[in-house]
C-alpha cells in the first residue's frame, strides 16, 4: 500500500561558543557530552511546550567515537540531560558532515512515520580527539594508491584545491577570510550570535569561567596581517591559519519535527526541509564535495542556485569556499553567502558544524522576511559533500 | 598532601553587571578534596583585594567539580600552640567577615562536599545554592574534639534557629559523624535553593541574577530566645553521652549559647578563646591521631605481603549461630558469590537461612537493594548437614562454639573435602590459631579473621597469622576484609589477639571491684568515665558472660596474675548473680584509676609480645573493633598523655617495640 511521505521541520536549533582546542583553550577540561547535555537542556528550556517523553530519538554525531564522545552519544547524552530512559538515542558519523547527517537520519525517521520528535545535533573536542590520532589507516590506502596520501591532511587537500585551479590565489582567500571575520565581528556586535550560542560555565586550570563567546574571532584582524601569516602544510603554500578554520571545541543541538508534532505541541517551525544530498569526489580533492553535492540537492528539490536566496557554507579553508563559488556559479561577496561569517571566524568543531549553519541559516530567514529557500554545504573528508535545501517558514512564508 | 588551594576570580560578563565567580581550587582529582591551609588564606586575601577594589554586581563561590570545600588543613593541627590556634582562628574570620562585608550580593553555590571552614565560609555569603548531588554537609569539628572556629558556632544558630545548630554542631558530629545531604541542608535552612547538578552553577549564576534584580532579602536571623533552653537540654544528652570525658561539646554548647546575646564579633573573639584552649588540648590532639589512623593508614593494608590474593568465588560458613548467620550475610551481600552454611541440626540452618530472607527484605523495605537483587542473592545461599557442599569453597569461615577440640575437627573435616587451596579461616576471638591448624596436612592456609560483634556495624576485622600461615593466605584474608569493607589489621596469633584481650583485662579489673562488694553502678560508672560508648555491664550482656568467662578462661591459662577467675563472673555466666567473695569496696575513682592502670600494663605486654608491632595498631583495634572514642586516641594515645603509661610501664606506649625473639 502507498504511503505519503511526511514533512520534516526544523523547530529550533542552540549551540555552545567554540573554543580553542588544546590544553589552552576553555573547553579542555569540559566534557564533549557534557557539552551537548547543555544544549539538549537548553532547548528544552527554550520550547517548555514540548514534553521531554515525546523526543522520539536523540541522533548525535562525532568523527571520533571514543572517549567522552564514545558511548554511543545520542542514549548517553540523553540520559545525562535527564530525558526520560524511554528515549532512545544513536550515535552517527560523516566526519565533517555529521551533524548534517543527524538531521538527515532523524529527518528520515521522521518522513517515514517512524518518529515525530527528534533531537539532532554533534559534538567535536578536537582537544580531547586531535583529528586522526585515534584511527589506524588502511595501509592498502596508500599502497595501493587508492588515495593520495595528501588526503589524510585536510590541509594538505586545501592546498591540492590552489594547484588544481591556480587562479584562486592566497590574496583571494585572505581577503574571503577577512571578510568573513568581519561578518561575524558585525554578527556578534548586532545580538544575532547570542541567540544561538548558549553560554556555559567551564572548569578551568584558572577556576571556573563562562564560555560565551568564540575563540576565534579576529574582527580587527587586517589583510596586512593575514598575509604575514605562515603557510603550514607546505613550505610557500597559500594555506594559514588565517584563511582557514582552526581546530575547535564545540557542539550543536536542534529539533525535528512532523507536522503532527508541531501542532500537538505547539511548536513554532523555522524551517520545512526540502531536498538533501550526499557526494563523493577524489578524496585529495576533498573540498570540491559540496559542488555536486549542491546540484544533486537542487535538482531532487526541482529549483536552481537562482532560487537560493541565502547560503550557509562551511568555511573549513577558504580556498574550499572559492572553489564551490565558482564551481556553482555564486561570487565570494555575494551577499546571499555566510552573512554572519562562517567557520573561519568561529572555528569548525567536525561534526558539529552542520546544525550550526542550520541554526544560522534559519536566523538569517527571520532577518530576510522574503526569502524562501537556503542551502545548508559542507565538505567532507576522504573526499564527500553534503547539501540540504530548506525553505523559510518565518514571517508567514510557511507554504 | 594536597597542594595548596587558590582562590581563582574570573569575572563574568551579565546584563546586570560583572559578576566574579571564584573557584576554590587545589588543583587536584575531585578524590583529594580542598582544603584551607596556610596557603588558602593567603589567596583568599588576595581575591578579597581584587574584589574590594574593583566593580563588580555580585559574586559567586564555588569549588571545583563535586568538591566545595573539605575545611581547614588538619595537617597543620598537630603538636599546635595555644597562640597559633588562636592566631589561626582569627585569621580565617578576618577573611570570612570580609566576604560578609563585600558591598555587593554574595552567594556560595554549594557543588559539592561542604565541610567545616567549608561551610563556614558559605555562611558568611548572603545566599547558598547547594546542588541536590551533595552527600556531605556538615561541621565534623566536635568529631575532632574541636569546635567550628570560623564563625560556626554563631552563624549556624542565626540561620537556623538553636535547635538545629545544636543537632548540627554537636550532635551530628558524636553520632558517628553522621553528615547532612543537600535535601536536609536546604530543608533545614542553609541553603536557599536545592538545584539539580546537571547544571548547577550556571542555574546558581541565574539564581544570583535573580536575587540582584529583585534585591532578594538575605535569610532572616532565627528567633534565638530558647537557646539556653535548648542547650540545657542538649548538655543533659551530651552527659549521657561523654560522661564529662570529652570538652569539645561542652564548649561548642556555650558558644551556641552566646550566639544569641553576642555581637558576631564578641562570637569571633569566643571561638578563638576556645579553638587556643581545645586544640593544643589532649583531647584534640588523640582525635587528630584518630582520625589518622582510621582515615588513613587502616587503609594502607599495614603489614599485609603484596603477594597476589587467590579469587574466592564460593564461601562457607561453617555454624548457623548468631555469629554465623551475620558472617554469612555480611559476605553474601558484599562479595555476592555462593554460601553454603553448616551446621549439626538442620532446623538450626533453616533458623539462619530464614534470617538471611528476612534482612534482605528488609533491605529491600528501606530501599537499600531492589527487588530482583534480593531474589538473586536469596538464590545463593544455601545450607545443610553435610560437609560435601564445601568442596568447592575457595574460602571456609568457621564460627562454631569456642572449643579448641570442635574447632580442630572441624577443620579436619574440612580438609577432607576441600582443595589443599581452599582458606580455613576461624572466627575464634580467643583460641590459639596455631593450634587449631597443627594437626592439618595444609596448615599454611589457616587464619583468623576475627569480626566484632554487631557485625554490620563495628567495621574491625582482626587478621590473625600463625608461624605457619602463608602470604597468599594472608594476602587474600586481607583482600576479602577490603571487599567487605572492613578494615584489616594484622595481629599475631596470641591468646584473645588485641581488642578482647585489652576488654577483658579491663573486665577482670571490674569483676574484681564487684567480687569486693561495688555495686555495678559504681564499676559502670568507673569505666564510662573514660567516654566510652557502652558500660560494661551492658557490653558484658551483649557479649554474653559465658563468652566472656570463656575468654577469662582462655587469658587466664596464658597469664593468671593478670587475668585471675572471678566468683561474680563464672556465677553470672551460670545464670546466677554477683558474688562478693569479700567486702572490700573500692571508690570509684580507685576503679577509674585501676582501669587505666591495666590497660596501659596490657598494652604493654602486647606490645612487648610483638602481638602487634606498634601502638598506632593497638588503637586502631580499639577505635574500630571496640568503637572506643577519638577523644582517646583509641587507647594508648590518652594512657601516655595522662602519664598512666609512665607511671605503670616507665615509658609511653608509643615508644614500646617488641622484644628480639
Amino acid at each position: 500500500m502507498a504511503r505519503e511521505l511526511r514533512e520534516v521541520f526544523y523547530v529550533d536549533g542552540v549551540r555552545t561558543a567554540f573554543g580553542r582546542a588544546g590544553e589552552k583553550g576553555l573547553f579542555w577540561k569540559t566534557r564533549a557530552d557534557d557539552m551537548v547535555v547543555k544544549l539538549v537542556r537548553e532547548l528544552l528550556r527554550r520550547n517548555p511546550t514540548l514534553p521531554p517523553e515525546r523526543i522520539d530519538d536523540v541522533v548525535l554525531a562525532a568523527t571520533a567515537q571514543a572517549g567522552d564522545q564514545g558511548l554511543t552519544l545520542g542514549r548517553s547524552v540523553a540520559l545525562l540531560a535527564g530525558l526520560p530512559t524511554s528515549v532512545p538515542g544513536l550515535a552517527v558519523d560523516r566526519m565533517c558532515a555529521g551533524a548534517l547527517t543527524a538531521t538527515t537520519v532523524g529527518a528520515g525517521e521522521i518522513a517515514m512515520g517512524a518518529a515525530d520528535v527528534v533531537l539532532v545535533g554533534g559534538v567535536e573536542h578536537m582537544g580531547h580527539h586531535p583529528m586522526g590520532a585515534e584511527v589506524d589507516f588502511n595501509p592498502r590506502f596508500v599502497a595501493e594508491r587508492i588515495v593520495d596520501e595528501s588526503a589524510a591532511v585536510m590541509g594538505q587537500t586545501a592546498e591540492n584545491l590552489h594547484d588544481a585551479f591556480p587562479h584562486l590565489t592566497r590574496e583571494d582567500a585572505d581577503r574571503y577570510a577577512l571578510a568573513s571575520q568581519q561578518k561575524a565581528g558585525r554578527a556578534w556586535d548586532e545580538g544575532v550570535m547570542d541567540e544561538l550560542v548558549v553560554p556555559m560555565t567551564v572548569f578551568t586550570d584558572e577556576g571556573w569561567r563562562l564560555a560565551a563567546r568564540d575563540e576565534f574571532l579576529r574582527p580587527e584582524t587586517t589583510l596586512e596581517a593575514l598575509a604575514g601569516l605562515r603557510t603550514p602544510f607546505r613550505a610557500g603554500g597559500r594555506v594559514t591559519a588565517g584563511n582557514s578554520a582552526g581546530l575547535t571545541d564545540g557542539a550543536t543541538a536542534a529539533l525535528l519535527a512532523s507536522e503532527d508534532a508541531l501542532s500537538e505541541h505547539g511548536l513554532e517551525p523555522k524551517m520545512r526541509l526540502v531536498s538533501y544530498a550526499y557526494a563523493g569526489v577524489q578524496p585529495e580533492l576533498m573540498g570540491l564535495g559540496p559542488v555536486p553535492a549542491t546540484h544533486t540537492a537542487l535538482a531532487r528539490a526541482g529549483i536552481g542556485i537562482d532560487d537560493i536566496d541565502l547560503f550557509e557554507l562551511n568555511e573549513p579553508f577558504a580556498v574550499q569556499v572559492l572553489t564551490w563559488c565558482d564551481g556553482v556559479g555564486v561570487a565570494p561577496d555575494d551577499p546571499r553567502l555566510n552573512p554572519y561569517g562562517g567557520a573561519i571566524a568561529c572555528g569548525h568543531p567536525l561534526a558539529a558544524t552542520g546544525v550550526r549553519l542550520m541554526a544560522q541559516l534559519a536566523r538569517g530567514f527571520r532577518d530576510r522576511p522574503g526569502a524562501r529557500y537556503g542551502l545548508t554545504a559542507l565538505c567532507i573528508g576522504l573526499g564527500m559533500g553534503a547539501a540540504i535545501v530548506w525553505e523559510n517558514l518565518q514571517d508567514g512564508a510557511r507554504g | 598532601m594536597a597542594s595548596p588551594t587558590r582562590f581563582a576570580v574570573q569575572p563574568v560578563e551579565t546584563a546586570l553587571g560583572r559578576i566574579a565567580l571564584v573557584t576554590m581550587d587545589n588543583g587536584e582529582e575531585w578524590q583529594k578534596p580542598t582544603t584551607f591551609g596556610e596557603a588558602a588564606l593567603r589567596s583568599l586575601e588576595e581575591a578579597l583585594e581584587r574584589l574590594e577594589t574593583e566593580t563588580w554586581a555580585g559574586m559567586i563561590l564555588t569549588g571545583k567539580p563535586f568538591v566545595f570545600a573539605a575545611g581547614a588543613d588538619i595537617d597543620e593541627f598537630g603538636e599546635i600552640t595555644p597562640e597559633r590556634a588562636r592566631e589561626g582562628s582569627a585569621a580565617g574570620h578576618a577573611l570570612f567577615a570580609r566576604i560578609r562585608a563585600l558591598p555587593f550580593p554574595t552567594l556560595a553555590a554549594i557543588n559539592g562536599a561542604a565541610l567545616g571552614g567549608g561551610v563556614e565560609i558559605a555562611l558568611h555569603c548572603d545566599y547558598r545554592t547547594i546542588s541536590s548531588s551533595v552527600r556531605h554537609f556538615a561541621c565534623p569539628e566536635v568529631f575532632l574534639g574541636l569546635i567550628p572556629g570560623w564563625g560556626g558556632t554563631q552563624l549556624v544558630p542565626r540561620l537556623v534557629g538553636a535547635e538545629l545548630a545544636v543537632k548540627f554542631i554537636v550532635e551530628n558530629p558524636l553520632r558517628q559523624n553522621r553528615m547532612l545531604d543537600a535535601a536536609q541542608a536546604f530543608e533545614q535552612g542553609f541553603a536557599d535553593a536545592l538545584l539539580a547538578p546537571v547544571e548547577f552553577l550556571d542555574e546558581s549564576l541565574a539564581w544570583l541574577l535573580r536575587a540582584i534584580e529583585e534585591s532578594r532579602p538575605p535569610r532572616a536571623d532565627a528567633d534565638l530566645s530558647d537557646a539556653a533552653e535548648v542547650v540545657r537540654k542538649a548538655r543533659a544528652r551530651v552527659d549521657g553521652q561523654v560522661h564529662g570525658a570529652a570538652p569539645a561539646p561542652y564548649r561548642a554548647l556555650d558558644l551556641i549559647e552566646g550566639a544569641a546575646r553576642w555581637t558576631l564579633d564578641e562570637g569571633y573573639r569566643a571561638e578563638e578563646d576556645a579553638l587556643a584552649e581545645l586544640l593544643p588540648g589532649p583531647q584534640a590532639q588523640a582525635s587528630l591521631y584518630a582520625f589518622d589512623l582510621v582515615e588513613r593508614r587502616a587503609k594502607r593494608r599495614v603489614g599485609i605481603p603484596s603477594a597476589h590474593p587467590r579469587e574466592v568465588g564460593k564461601v562457607g560458613i561453617v555454624g548457623a549461630g548468631l555469629m554465623a548467620r551475620q558472617l554469612a550475610l555480611v559476605f553474601l551481600r558484599r562479595l555476592e558469590v555462593p554460601i553454603v552454611l553448616r551446621d549439626l541440626e538442620q532446623s538450626l540452618v533453616d533458623d539462619a537461612l530464614s534470617w538471611i530472607a528476612g534482612e534482605l527484605d528488609e533491605l529491600v523495605r528501606r530501599g537499600r537493594i531492589g527487588e530482583g537483587k534480593a531474589r538473586f542473592l536469596g538464590s545463593l545461599v544455601t545450607g545443610g548437614t553435610d560437609w560435601e557442599p564445601f568442596a568447592d569453597c575457595d574460602l571456609v569461615l568457621e564460627a562454631v562454639f569456642e572449643e579448641l577440640a570442635i574447632k580442630k575437627e572441624v577443620f579436619a573435616e574440612l580438609e577432607r573435602v576441600v582443595s589443599p587451596e581452599c582458606i580455613l579461616a576461624t572466627n575464634t576471638s580467643s583460641l590459639s590459631v596455631t593450634a587449631m591448624g597443627a594437626d592439618l596436612a595444609h596448615p599454611e592456609r589457616v587464619v583468623g579473621m576475627h569480626f566484632f560483634n554487631p557485625v554490620a556495624i563495628l567495621p574491625l576485622v582482626e587478621l590473625v597469622r600463625t608461624p605457619a600461615t602463608d602470604d597468599v593466605t594472608l594476602a587474600t584474608a586481607a583482600t576479602v576484609t577490603g571487599k567487605l569493607r572492613k578494615r584489616g589489621v594484622l595481629v599475631r596469633d596470641a591468646p584473645a589477639f588485641v581488642v578482647n584481650r585489652l576488654l577483658a583485662r579491663q573486665g577482670a579489673v571490674v569483676t574484681d571491684a564487684l567480687d569486693h562488694g561495688n555495686t555495678v553502678e559504681e564499676t559502670d560508672e568507673a569505666v564510662l568515665r573514660l567516654g566510652l560508648p557502652m558500660a560494661p555491664s551492658v557490653l558484658l550482656q551483649l557479649v554474653g558472660p559465658r563468652v566472656a568467662n570463656h575468654v577469662r578462661h582462655t587469658l587466664h591459662a596464658a597469664w593468671p596474675d593478670r587475668f585471675p577467675l572471678s566468683a561474680t563472673l563464672t556465677s553470672l555466666a551460670e545464670g546466677g548473680g554477683q558474688v562478693v567473695v569479700e567486702h572490700a569496696p573500692r571508690t570509684v575513682d580507685e576503679i577509674h584509676r585501676q582501669v587505666l592502670e591495666a590497660l596501659a600494663d596490657e598494652a604493654a605486654h602486647i606490645l612487648r609480645e610483638g602481638v602487634v608491632p606498634e601502638a598506632a595498631d593497638i588503637d586502631t583495634c580499639m577505635l574500630l573493633g571496640a568503637g572506643f572514642p577519638f577523644w582517646l586516641g583509641g587507647i594508648t594515645k590518652h594512657l601516655d598523655q595522662t602519664g598512666v603509661s609512665q607511671r605503670v610501664v616507665g615509658r609511653p606506649l608509643a615508644e614500646i617495640t617488641p622484644d628480639e625473639a
